[in-house]
């Protein structure tokens, strides 16, 4: 299963991690997560008087000598987690000397390898459409199983970016479509014209746990351009001129620090994990520090 | 609105330059981009975050404080003092002579003059005036007693020098009248004046320092001239067809010099001579030349020296016209035949005189009172109690004490050895001058009234030894000479530059015209009735024509003035035989500085220009 995405090495280690919801699941399918519905497990749940046609077998015997009455035992149901993962394969997501969209996918790729091995529903909301790859991102629409995981990887690894994005509108509809509510992962630059505010406050309102992942180009955090440019927004095509020195680095980086500051700002109170990541950064430093410090797995 | 310096505006000269820097498309570089977002936000808060910022350290920053300061500097207008002391008024006197023309100094020692006085004129105080004048031939006041150094300098820039020689005398009077004032008797001087020039000025001497407060400004290095000093022309005794031109070269340098001589007439070369004059040494020529038509003889100096003015000069020169000449007498052999010794003299005696002698030249009275005082030049002997000499007495055997040799009456005429028997003692007219004297009483008076020339002698030359003595015919021929009215308007026909020239008209004209040696043409104002011109702009050399009525004369204007021709500038001028005033270095004028602060403040921009492009690329 060798993915040009995640290392065998790094696979073996998510193999182990488990992601955490801090709900309970509303799923209906089987799995490993505790619900609120009734069913047969090994967690017992509540007691209930006994009425006809209950099967003997979940009687609480012990209860009976005691009280001389019929109390039937309930377990929890466990039942599947629903991940969720937006990822923007705008063009904007195409920059970087390690371009934002391959690590966005290897990010992805663990997100759902961990979500796979768990025995829980992985989705892949790639955004905008490319009809051109309707199957491949039909395919992703709903993976299960850990024996899904090869194909997972190599339909992630079949994505392109390209195209114009409009992030509110990505995960409003996503949130829409959702049948039942679980973890969603958003994982994209955030670089988006027209904001990000409407569209997670369209997840946090349908009752998603949401971790929010950030992943910037080097050269966006650290430019090496300097004179006077005329830019070029490859998504937009908007020219911006500007003559930019060395001297106003720390003034452009304290903007994207601030733009940043602002984004965070927005997640915490939501309670809405956010990371940070430049591209070129280790992606197990992401995975196997930054996400189980902030118990986004275990 | 009035600007103290309109040349400032020359500086907008510069303001091209700065359009010219901006009209410089900026070369932009062409970069896609993953997003202008950040960019956009990074523009928005660099441009208009709050009003106020901490102030962090930044060349750009400096280098236009350093511009604004150095503007902020120049506008106060500081000067280096100099050692001038504050006075309330400074005359400036420019020498505009001949020598000032002088190339010792480049391009010369008048536009020398001019950028000393200029820089006086730069560091004038709020609080002083300033007045201009040019001495020539006579003084113009350029400039009255003001602050406006734009009008100041225009008036400096207006002044030329003349070829005329110098005359100071009247600048500096000018000049006194007001740097002194009244403080109850006295008179105290309360400003300073200013003289810019060679030194080469003769009549100072007349002027008296009176305690002028002058400084004077020498101007000039000394140079190597050669100059004309004198030129005459006469007809050649031994052969009267031809005209000896008489000349005289002056070398003021410490070396010889040698050069070559031309002899021009009516501009066609007719000789050339090479001529070596000693050092300080005046050389005199001699040219003999034909001559068939009144024409202008020219001596014209080859030599490339310092003073080009006193290189060439020209004389009009007429045929000779026979001079008729009436003596009366009773008989004087000794004077006839010396009347007939000169050439081109028709002599007719007569024993009366019974009208005005209008058909002779010169009438000759020898002891003679005639009926009707001639109307023509006239020599009288002996003839006395007319209203032209009072009689008071007789004197017996006077001795002559002094005679003047340097008029031209008494060239090469010596009185050592004559002996007068009786003389008649006169009262001294006013329109003579005495030339012999003995000690009670003029021997000989000549002089001019009523445009008539009469010379007078005072005894009966039968009663003396003088016609045995050679210099009684020679003296007779320079007396036919300076009588002879065509001599006499030849001679006005020679003007030194800078003197006026006269002339005297038969008849009334309505108009005049006159020709400048430039070509210029300036009509004269002629008043009715009058039978003189006087011409006074005559301070270009050269040959002018003048046209009045329906007649035309040519007349020449030269230097020909030793002293202005030795261009070796003096250290002190010299007024009278006690006072003298030293040529000065140490007054120098304060020296404004803006404009030298002006060009650093357009360095410093032009850095910060190039700072700036570097900084952004």
């Amino acid at each position: 299963m060798a993915s040009d995405l995640l290392t065998p090495d790094l696979l073996r280690r998510l193999e182990q991690l488990q992601l955490l919801a801090q709900r309970r699941t509303k799923s209906s399918a089987k799995g490993e997560r505790r619900s609120r519905a009734r069913g047969q497990s090994v967690e017992f749940a509540d007691h209930r008087n006994y009425t006809a046609g209950d099967d003997f077998r979940y009687l609480d015997w012990n209860l009976y000598g005691r009280l001389d009455r019929l109390f039937l035992k309930l377990y929890e149901e466990e039942r599947e987690l629903p991940v969720r993962i937006f990822l923007d394969a705008s063009e904007s997501m195409a920059f970087g000397e390690i371009r934002k969209f391959d690590f966005a996918r290897q990010i992805a790729a663990a997100i759902g390898y961990v979500a796979l091995c768990g025995f829980d529903r992985v989705s892949v909301v790639a955004f905008p459409d490319h009809p051109e790859e309707a199957a491949v991102r039909g395919a992703l629409r709903l993976v299960r199983g850990r024996k899904s995981a090869l194909t997972f990887f190599q339909n992630l690894h079949q994505l392109t970016a390209g195209g114009s994005a409009d992030l509110n509108q990505a995960l409003r509809r996503g949130a829409l479509e959702a049948r039942q509510t679980g973890l969603a992962v958003v994982i994209s630059d955030f670089l988006d014209p027209s904001g990000y505010e409407s569209g997670l406050n369209a997840l946090v309102g349908r009752g998603f746990q949401i971790d929010l992942v950030q992943v910037l180009a080097p050269e966006e955090l650290n430019p090496g351009t300097y004179g006077d440019l005329k830019l070029v927004d490859a998504e937009t095509g908007f020219i911006q001129e500007v003559t930019f020195g060395k001297f106003r680095l720390k003034a452009y980086q304290q903007t994207v620090q601030n733009y940043c500051q602002r984004l965070r700002e927005y997640c915490q109170p939501r309670g809405i994990n956010y990371f940070r990541v430049p591209s070129d950064a280790s992606i197990e430093d992401l995975l196997l520090k930054r996400l189980r410090q902030a118990e986004v797995w275990k | 609105m009035r600007f103290l310096s309109p040349m400032a505006f020359a500086f907008a000269a510069a303001i091209p330059v700065v359009v010219v820097f901006y009209l410089l498309k900026r070369k932009r570089v062409v970069k896609l981009v993953s997003s202008t977002l950040l960019w956009q936000k990074f523009l928005a808060e660099t441009q208009a975050s709050s009003p106020f910022q901490k102030l962090k350290h930044n060349w750009l920053l400096l280098l236009q404080i350093l511009l604004l300061a150095l503007v902020v500097f120049a506008l106060a207008r500081p000067f280096l003092a100099g050692t001038a002391k504050e006075t309330p008024l400074r005359v400036m006197i420019l020498d505009g002579s001949a020598s000032m023309q002088s190339t010792d100094e480049k391009p010369n020692r008048f536009e020398k003059a001019r950028a000393e006085a200029l820089k006086w004129v730069d560091g004038l105080r709020d609080n002083e005036q300033m007045m201009i004048l040019l001495a020539g031939a006579t003084t113009q006041v350029k400039q009255s007693p003001t602050g406006d150094k734009a009008a100041l300098r225009r008036a400096l820039e207006s002044c030329a020098p003349s070829d005329s020689p110098t005359r100071l005398a009247e600048a500096l009077k000018t000049a006194g009248a007001f740097t002194f004032e009244k403080r109850g008797e006295a008179e105290v001087a309360s400003g300073e004046i200013h003289l810019f020039s060679d030194g080469a000025a003769p009549d100072l001497e007349e002027a008296g320092n009176k305690n002028l407060p002058l400084i004077y400004h020498r101007i000039g290095q000394g140079g190597r001239n050669l100059g004309l000093v004198a030129l005459d022309v006469k007809a050649n005794p031994e052969n009267p067809s031809q005209r000896a031109i008489f000349t005289a070269v002056a070398n003021t340098f410490t070396n010889p010099i040698t050069t070559d001589v031309h002899l021009l007439f009516d501009d066609q070369l007719l000789e050339v001579r090479s001529l070596t004059v000693a050092p300080t040494n005046t050389e005199p020529l001699v040219f003999i030349a034909p001559q068939n038509r009144d024409g202008i003889f020219t001596v014209r100096l080859t030599l490339e020296d310092d003073l080009a003015a006193d290189n060439r000069a020209s004389i009009v020169s007429r045929m000779p016209q026979p001079v008729k000449v009436a003596l009366v007498t009773r008989g004087n052999r000794f004077l006839e035949k010396a009347l007939r010794g000169p050439p081109n003299v028709e002599l007719t005696v007569m024993p009366m005189l019974t009208d005005e002698a209008k058909a002779f030249d010169i009438a000759v009275l020898d002891d003679v009172v005639p009926v009707t005082w001639p109307a023509v030049n006239t020599l009288a002997i002996q003839v006395a109690n007319t209203n032209w000499i009072e009689r008071r007495d007789l004197i017996k055997n006077p001795a002559i004490v002094d005679w003047k040799s340097t008029h031209p009456l008494l060239r090469f005429v010596n009185f050592d050895n004559v002996q007068i028997a009786e003389a008649q003692a006169i009262k001294p007219p006013p329109w003579g001058i005495p030339l012999v004297e003995s000690p009670q009483t003029p021997l000989v008076v000549a002089g001019e009234q009523d445009r008539r020339r009469l010379v007078w002698i005072a005894f009966d030359t039968l009663q003396s030894t003088w016609p045995l003595r050679i210099s009684f015919p020679i003296f007779m021929a320079n007396a036919v000479e300076w009588l002879n009215p065509a001599s006499a308007e030849s001679g006005a026909l020679l003007v030194q530059a800078g003197k006026p020239f006269h002339l005297n008209l038969f008849e009334p004209v309505s108009s005049a015209k006159i020709t400048a040696p430039d070509g210029r043409t300036q009509n004269l104002p002629i008043e009715a009735g009058t039978r003189e011109i006087i011409f006074t702009d005559t301070s270009r050399q050269g040959t002018y024509r003048l046209q009045a009525g329906t007649n035309e004369t040519l007349f020449c204007v030269n230097l020909l003035d030793p002293v202005e021709s030795n261009i070796q500038p003096r250290q002190e001028l010299p007024f009278g035989k006690y006072e003298k005033v030293q040529a000065t270095t140490l007054k120098e004028a304060n020296l404004e500085l803006w404009r030298w602060i002006v060009a650093g403040g357009l360095m410093v921009l032009l850095f910060e220009w190039w700072f700036y492009h570097k900084r952004t690329v």
